[in-house]
């Protein structure tokens, strides 16, 4: 849509079906995991390359439907056999009381919060905000929801969307925090130790549950679509 | 090779069999070198500032991202549970290779780089991005820009 107002365009395509079908004017196709269209984080000369690729598209003049293949896979695809979680926790139980929840996740999160510390450190940022309220509240907040509460907060309009995006804070301070140290685990292995070793994985698992028996149709929707992904949802 | 084969089921079937507009023109703007060219990004990843509202679902608008936003306070608010996030975690550039263009224009490879750069919502059906599309592109043809990095998440 951007070429056909005047401007040259260059698309990092994750999703060959997608390209084949929209046959954008110049495509680099990338054999990378969704979420990561430049590859390698923290790799400057890979990310590099592949910009470069998809920049030099736009020097050829035998268009209009350009696509190259780029031919390198990233090396963080894969599994780290060595890798040991920088937080220790206990495998959850699960419990069946609200105030069994929030107890539970209060201990666990004031384990995770100053290995979480050192990943902000290390890596100068976090991806931790979308909340709209800090960690320290979550507890209490996200464990009313298990008695029926739709409490919301400013940043968001519905108690759905406070959840919801509470979800998302949650998740990214844990996977930030299980980096915090050493080499990189794998995207699979990150996911693996939230949704199978974590009360906070456990936590969303039982919201999930919750929002799908809500009458709020909006708590509906987001728990049942947002809160835990396809792979890690209970049998 | 990843990747598609890689999402689980549904979601696969459902990106793989998602409806893509086709197009009856097929446009092809031609240009300078790249070392005279002025770059700019274009996310799907529904980019916010630290503190912003995140984009609602579904939502076709489109947002600016000024170069000089702190690379931390950027954050993505797009809606699906389904694309990693522990990369972009660690560095942005895996989504949004401000750093790197930055670079290749302090190297002239290419001209320059963008003063602001534009976010939509990925997930959102195309047709209802029409407008957008007029204001991304009228606002970086003002900038001057003659290249557009199109990056999904």
């Amino acid at each position: 849509m951007l070429e056909e107002r005047g401007l040259p365009t260059t698309v990092l395509a994750l999703i060959l079906p997608q390209v084949e079908k929209t046959r954008p004017p110049r495509a680099l196709m990338l054999p990378f995991m969704l979420g990561r269209p430049l590859g390698e984080p923290n790799d400057a000369s890979f990310q590099r390359r592949v910009l470069l690729q998809a920049l030099r598209l736009l020097e050829r003049a035998d268009g209009p439907v350009l696509l190259e293949h780029f031919p390198e896979d990233n090396p963080s695809w894969f599994d780290r056999p060595d890798w040991v979680p920088a937080v220790s926790l206990q495998i959850p139980g699960t419990p069946h009381a609200a105030a069994a929840w929030e107890a539970a996740f209060r201990i666990e999160l004031a384990a995770v919060l100053p290995v979480w510390a050192r990943f902000k450190a290390r890596f100068g940022r976090t991806t931790v905000g979308l909340a709209g309220q800090p960690p320290e509240a979550w507890a209490a907040f996200a464990t009313s929801f298990l008695n029926g509460a739709l409490p919301t907060v400013p940043l968001h309009d519905t108690a759905a969307l406070a959840l919801r995006f509470l979800a998302d804070d949650l998740k990214a301070l844990y996977g930030e925090a299980v980096q915090a140290d050493g080499a990189p685990p794998s995207a699979r292995q990150i996911d693996q130790w939230f949704w199978g070793r974590t009360v906070a994985g456990q936590l969303l698992i039982a919201l999930r549950g919750v929002a799908l028996e809500s009458e709020n149709n909006a708590l509906k929707t987001v728990g049942g679509r947002y809160f835990v992904p396809v792979p890690y949802l209970p049998s | 090779m990843a990747r598609l084969e890689d999402i689980p089921e549904p979601t696969r079937t459902a990106v793989a069999n998602i409806p893509c507009p086709s197009f009856d023109t097929a446009p092809f703007v031609h240009g300078p070198p790249l070392s005279q060219r002025r770059v700019a990004i274009v996310s799907s990843a529904a980019l916010i500032h630290r503190g912003d509202r995140p984009f609602p679902f579904g939502s076709g608008e489109y947002r600016a991202v000024p170069g000089v936003w702190n690379n931390n306070d950027i954050l993505v608010s797009h809606v699906s549970i389904n694309f990693d996030r522990a990369g972009f975690q660690r560095d942005i550039n895996v989504i949004w290779p401000i750093d790197r263009l930055r670079e290749l224009a302090a190297e002239g490879v290419i001209g320059s780089v963008a003063s602001t750069h534009y976010t939509v919502m990925g997930s959102t059906d195309p047709a209802a991005m029409v407008e957008s599309a007029d204001g991304i592109a009228a606002a970086l043809l003002a900038d001057r820009c003659d290249a557009v990095v199109l990056a999904p998440v």
